[in-house]
């Protein structure tokens, strides 16, 4: 899901890029926000990398007494079948962080690409893109992904290609439209002038002003795939069982829960929660920092 | 103004059909296999052949699919592969179930969220406004399954004060007949008040999870849309041409509309969605629970089925917000 | 007898910001006086918007407004909305500086017209409906029944700014505050809305503040002069003492300056035994709109600059100066016509090969800023040409920009800056650098120095009399600004809805223009010399109405509609273009046969 800004209106009040200026200069480590998020997409990158290494118990197998509440030995307890949460909950981002950051890098580049030739060269191509593009947002990326998953087999290579190719429009939607607003500007009627060709004048002008947009909801994009990827697994189309996946671990302890046993949804709900809130206010951050008008 | 209803209308047609065919290709070009699925993996050839023919999956896929649009135009999509009964009555009864859902909670949440957001607008850059920022953006980065669970756990576990998550009803309770399959309606229709309290009460935690997701970007949508709008050249002019301030409010109001129902167009999609995953938790029988079981079991009309109707269902709320759209701001026309 | 409409003491105008209170407005202390025009000068961002609103007791959200303000006895701040609410709109009126954005986009004119009326008369719907139309008529909108339901965006911005300034009027205010009301609007339209202003200051005793960035509005309008910088008044003058001796830093450079330019010459005609560098011959060129309709946007123009030249194309809004421009350089392509340099055609060239030829013709567009790739640095900026079309090692390049900056008076500091890092007049500066890049023969100068400030605009033309001189640059410069004209072309062709309508050395057009357009044109011209003001004299060229849009041109004069002195066989029969001296060619039957102010009544 991408949260549209509002509109700036027209006659707007400086005011509000001067509060935005003042922002800009304000140093990296003063402003709240960048923090949070920088150190949580900090530690869930390190996690994804080394999280399984340093976990104190193999996360796929029984490690000790079921349903162990959180104690000395086991910091966040274990579940029904033995295996220790802790472990589980730290080796998860392997599985949902990668996988959504690299969906999220994939849409993001042929999003990008795709949407800069849309809004570059008008005709055909680009309202058949804006078309296809309009039919697929206008459906449940949810229930698309299930579908996508389920059928084509619930590995890792083909939730990060259903992933990808649900969150592509979102980039070509972003792309096309600054690409639009780009294209009008006086500095590529002088890169025209100057003897540019077209082709030139995309990849060398264009592109590159283009890009802010889409690289300020990259990082809210990979929130969203950590959301997608937990739910999936939730209801049984994501990831398999045993891999330790936050979603999964919710999953299976479900049931449990109304008897009481707490432990075992509340880390991983919890790790889920502050990952997805860091990569959202990454990027709230660095729009503020960035947004010109 | 008709030309364009009919215009978008014509377009959001196209669309739909356009997404079930290639749904139904895309479905049978994966690699999963539904007969396998049915009769196991071991079984022997002739069974197999005997299960696929009677999926009707023998026939080449364009024979399959001029079978399946052919009953599509007569309003038949087909029965289920698991169940047997045909697609449209499965819908039929599960759709109600989720549109209920999706629309209390927005409701509600429009109804917390819009009043806030427009009150941090008049005063922004303060402590109110700060907070909301971030419940802004905390609400809207939550996984709504697992605060369904917490929600679960403390209103209904430790505080008693909401039921067990087992569905629309008390699983003893003697439903009202299915008039528009909506729990809260039929029992108020057909007078039943137990059944209509039953009903909210087994409703009102699983409203509240959602709308407690979807407040988050409304409220950061109407704060942020109604500052710009505040700050306008035009609403200063009307102050300066000293038009009194109940018009003025309502001019505001009305600017600050459009962004706001873009957005509750990209929510309602996101609703649909998680309205799956929180049907799971509290057991409700809606679309979501149905299009889980169809995807899990490889029931492909089932499957088909709701992708068409969800298509439909989701292009008639834009059409509808896109009209409201248009009927606000003249400008959209062009 | 002139008494005090409004005083403000200690006026401030406060904006809350993350980072702590900013004050646009400080401890301001002002008189206005009935019948008076003062006009408020300031650059950008000094506080004159915000100065301007809070005498109405407003600041733009989330501002605020505090001092005194005393309306005809009453403090202004004291006053509970609900009587402020009374006194704005009708005792004190507004006119903003953006019309279109002013007016709200989502009700039709007439609506809002009428709402305004009913906020202060006791009227019926349709009673405020009428007056929303004699509105709209008084001030020349034809068709204003039908006028009155387009939206705000189907208006042009001329067309806005009547409405408004109608509505502002039609109160019957004690004090009008305009607020650069006339910035963006063609030279004969701000001539128009400006003599209005003054005549209901004069009729009615109306107090007026002016703000403006313009010391020519100033010079010819204003009875006196306020100048605001950072905030605070730096100068409370009478016009004539201002425009004599001015007090601070600021006004004595643009007073400076801009007297160097009143008593600069005319550009020399210069020895025409050059060779024609540039040739135009019947340049057409048209646009299909939405509707159908056909937009002339050039009609048959033929022009030559000689080598070593330099032409200026003017005209207002429709003129189609700036797609004659971009026909040059081939950023559009004509319908008809050829374009001759030196001996080559260059609208039948292939595009690759057009490519190469490019680093012949150069450009310099109006907006310095939106001209500069944001991410680029001077340096990058200036080397894309050169690296495009020729081989340069990196030393020599180093060195050649080395040799740019010099001549465009940059310094070498500024290489490595990026756009957002230098003011307009330097942004500008960088794009005349990038177009000398490549040793052009010919430079297309497209309103270099309209959206400059008033010093670095001064700057700049010097800057290219400069170049001209020393690099035998020949150019063609497009602009609505005469005065620049006269003082940097030789030549000059004056533009209406797609045709020449006069052209020739400009030493002649100005001095005695033949061509009834512009006649009215350089009428509208306004000098800063508050000695010889337009208001002082008397006008009998003036054009009535809009400047059209050059959609579904008549078949006779285009200006026929608005012209003082046309007839029934202007309006019938095609107009073209004549010689009335040597080198002096007009568009109209009747100044070419000297018979202009004669009108025909029996016709």
């Amino acid at each position: 899901m991408t949260i549209p800004q509002a509109p700036p209106v027209e006659g707007e009040h400086p005011l509000e890029n001067l509060a935005n200026e003042k922002l800009k200069t304000k140093r990296w480590f003063h402003d709240p926000l960048l923090v949070v998020g920088i150190v949580i997409v900090g530690v869930a990158i390190f996690l994804a990398a080394f999280g399984e290494a340093i976990a104190p118990y193999d996360p796929t197998v029984p490690v000790g007494p079921p349903s162990v509440p959180p104690s000395g030995q086991y910091w966040f307890g274990t579940d029904t079948s033995g295996l220790d949460v802790f472990s589980r909950v730290i080796s998860a981002p392997r599985i949902d962080v990668t996988l959504a950051v690299s969906a999220a890098l994939l849409s993001g580049i042929f999003g990008t690409l795709i949407g800069l030739m849309a809004g570059f060269y008008r005709g055909v191509f680009s309202s058949l893109v804006m078309r296809i593009s309009d039919v697929l947002q206008a459906f449940p990326v949810f229930i698309l992904a299930m579908v996508l998953v389920a059928l084509s087999g619930r590995n890792l290579t083909n939730l990060i290609f259903a992933l990808t190719f649900l969150y592509t429009p979102i980039f070509i939607r972003l792309t096309r439209a600054e690409v639009l607003t780009q294209r009008e500007r006086s500095y590529v009627e002088a890169a025209r002038a100057a003897g540019n060709s077209d082709f030139k004048i995309a990849l060398k002008h264009v592109l590159p002003n283009s890009l802010t947009p889409s690289l300020i909801q990259l990082s809210v994009t990979v929130g969203f795939g950590i959301l997608l990827t937990a739910g999936l697994s939730f209801v049984g189309a994501g990831v398999r069982p045993p891999n330790p996946e936050w979603g999964l671990m919710i999953a299976n302890s479900a049931p449990q829960l109304v008897l009481g046993e707490w432990w075992t949804s509340l880390f991983p709900g919890i790790a889920v929660s502050l990952t997805v809130v860091g990569f959202a206010a990454l990027s709230n951050a660095i729009e503020r920092r960035v947004a010109t008008s | 103004m008709g030309r364009y209803v009919l215009k978008r209308a014509g377009i959001g047609l196209l669309q739909a059909l356009g997404i079930t065919i290639v749904v139904f290709f895309v479905i049978r070009a994966l690699p999963a296999d539904p007969v396998a699925r049915l009769v196991g993996f071991n079984s022997s050839p002739e069974v197999y052949k005997q299960a696929q023919a009677s999926l009707g999956l023998d026939a080449s896929i364009w024979s399959q699919f001029v079978t399946y649009m052919s009953g599509l135009f007569r309003g038949d999509l087909g029965v289920s592969w698991v169940t047997g009964s045909p697609i449209l009555e499965e819908i039929r009864s599960a759709l109600p179930i989720t549109l209920q859902l999706i629309t209390l909670s927005f409701a509600l949440a429009l109804l917390v969220s819009v009043p806030v957001g427009i009150a941090t607008a008049k005063r922004p850059g303060g402590k109110l406004d700060k907070g909301v920022f971030g419940y802004g953006l905390f609400a809207g980065a939550q996984p709504e399954f697992w605060w369904g669970l917490l929600f679960i756990f403390f209103f209904y576990y430790s505080w008693g004060l909401a039921p067990a998550p087992l569905g629309q009803y008390a699983p003893g309770l003697d439903p009202p007949p299915q008039i528009t399959g909506m729990s809260l309606v039929d029992s108020l229709i057909t007078g039943n008040f137990t059944a209509f309290i039953d009903a909210a009460w087994h409703l009102w935690l699983p409203v509240m999870t959602l709308a407690f997701i979807v407040s988050g970007p409304i409220i950061k949508m109407t704060r942020q849309s109604m500052s710009r709008v505040l700050g306008s050249e035009f609403i200063l002019y009307q102050q300066a041409s000293g038009l009194p301030s109940g018009q003025i409010a309502r001019s505001t109001i009305r600017a600050s509309l459009p962004p706001v129902l873009t957005l509750a167009g990209i929510l309602f999609g996101f609703l649909l969605g998680g309205a799956v995953l929180i049907e799971q938790v509290f057991a409700f029988n809606g679309l979501g629970s149905y299009s889980v079981r169809a995807v899990l079991n490889l029931d492909y009309p089932a499957i088909q089925g709701t992708v068409l109707i969800i298509t439909v269902v989701s292009l008639v709320v834009y059409l509808v917000l896109d009209l409201l759209l248009a009927v606000i701001d003249p400008r959209v026309k062009n | 007898m002139t008494s005090t409409i409004l005083k403000t003491t200690g006026l401030n105008v406060v904006y809350p910001t993350p980072t702590g209170q900013f004050k646009a407005v400080n401890d301001v202390d002002l008189e206005l006086r009935s019948g008076e025009i003062v006009g408020l000068i300031g650059e950008s961002g000094s506080g004159k918007t915000s100065l301007a609103l809070g005498l109405l007791a407003l600041a733009r959200h989330p501002g605020k407004v505090s001092g005194h303000i005393d309306f005809q006895g009453r403090d202004l701040l004291s006053l509970d909305n609900d009587e402020l609410r009374e006194i704005r709109g009708r005792s004190i009126g507004l006119i903003t500086q953006k019309p279109r954005q002013s007016l709200n986009p989502f009700q039709n004119v007439g609506t809002q017209i009428g709402r305004v009326y009913r906020a202060h008369v006791k009227a019926s719907k349709s009673e405020a409906n009428d007056h929303a139309i004699e509105l709209l008529e008084n001030v020349g909108i034809n068709d204003a029944p039908r006028r009155i339901r387009a939206y705000p965006h189907e208006l042009s911005g001329g067309m806005a700014q009547r409405a408004l300034i109608s509505m502002a009027l039609s109160a019957q205010p004690e004090l009008l505050v305009a607020d650069e009301p006339t910035s963006g609007l063609d030279v004969t339209i701000q001539a128009q809305f400006l003599d209005r202003m003054w005549q209901r200051a004069e009729e009615t005793g109306t107090a007026v503040l002016l703000v403006t960035q313009d010391l020519g509005i100033v010079a010819n309008y204003c009875d006196r002069v306020l100048v605001i910088e950072n905030g605070k008044l730096v100068e409370d003058a009478p016009t004539r003492d201002f425009f004599a001796n001015p007090r601070d830093a600021y006004s004595k450079r643009v007073l400076a300056l801009a007297g160097e330019r009143a008593v600069a010459d005319t550009a020399d005609a210069g020895v025409s035994t050059a060779e024609p560098l540039l040739r135009i011959e019947n340049l057409r060129k048209t646009f299909k709109l939405d509707d159908g309709k056909i937009l002339s946007a050039v009609s048959d123009v033929s022009l030559t600059v000689m080598q070593g030249q330099s032409l200026g194309l003017v005209g207002e809004s429709g003129s189609g100066k700036t797609t004659v421009g971009r026909l040059i350089l081939r950023l559009l392509d004509a319908d008809e016509g050829s374009i001759w340099f030196r001996d080559t055609e260059l609208t039948s060239m292939k595009t690759r090969a057009f490519r190469d030829f490019r680093s012949k013709i150069q450009v310099v567009f109006q907006d310095p800023f939106d001209s500069l790739n944001p991410r680029w640095s001077v340096e990058k900026a200036i080397s894309e040409p050169i690296d495009l079309h020729m081989k340069m090692s990196k030393d020599e390049k180093r060195l050649r920009i080395t040799e740019l900056l010099g001549q465009v008076g940059l310094p070498e500091s500024i290489r490595t800056v990026k756009p957002a890092g230098l003011s307009a007049g330097q942004q500008q500066r960088v794009c005349l650098a990038r177009a000398l890049s490549t040793n052009p023969d010919f430079l297309v100068l497209d309103e270099p120095t309209s959206a400059l400030p008033p010093v670095a605009r001064v700057e700049m033309i010097a800057l290219l009399k400069d170049l001209r001189e020393r690099l035998g640059l020949s150019f063609i410069f497009i602009s609505h600004d005469l005065s620049t004209v006269r003082e940097l072309c030789q030549d000059v062709a004056v533009m209406y809805l797609s045709q020449i309508v006069e052209m020739g050395p400009t030493s002649k057009v100005f001095a005695h223009p033949e061509h009834p357009y512009t006649q009215a044109l350089l009428d509208s011209v306004l000098f800063h010399d508050p000695l010889s003001r337009r208001v002082d004299r008397e006008h009998r060229g003036a054009l009535v109405g809009e400047i059209p849009s050059p959609v579904d041109l008549p078949k006779g004069c285009y200006l026929a509609g608005r012209c003082p002195f046309a007839e029934e066989k202007c309006r019938q029969e095609p107009q073209l273009l004549e010689f009335t001296e040597p080198g002096h060619l007009v568009r109209c039957w009747k100044a070419v046969g000297g018979v202009l102010n004669v009108v025909d009544t029996e016709a």
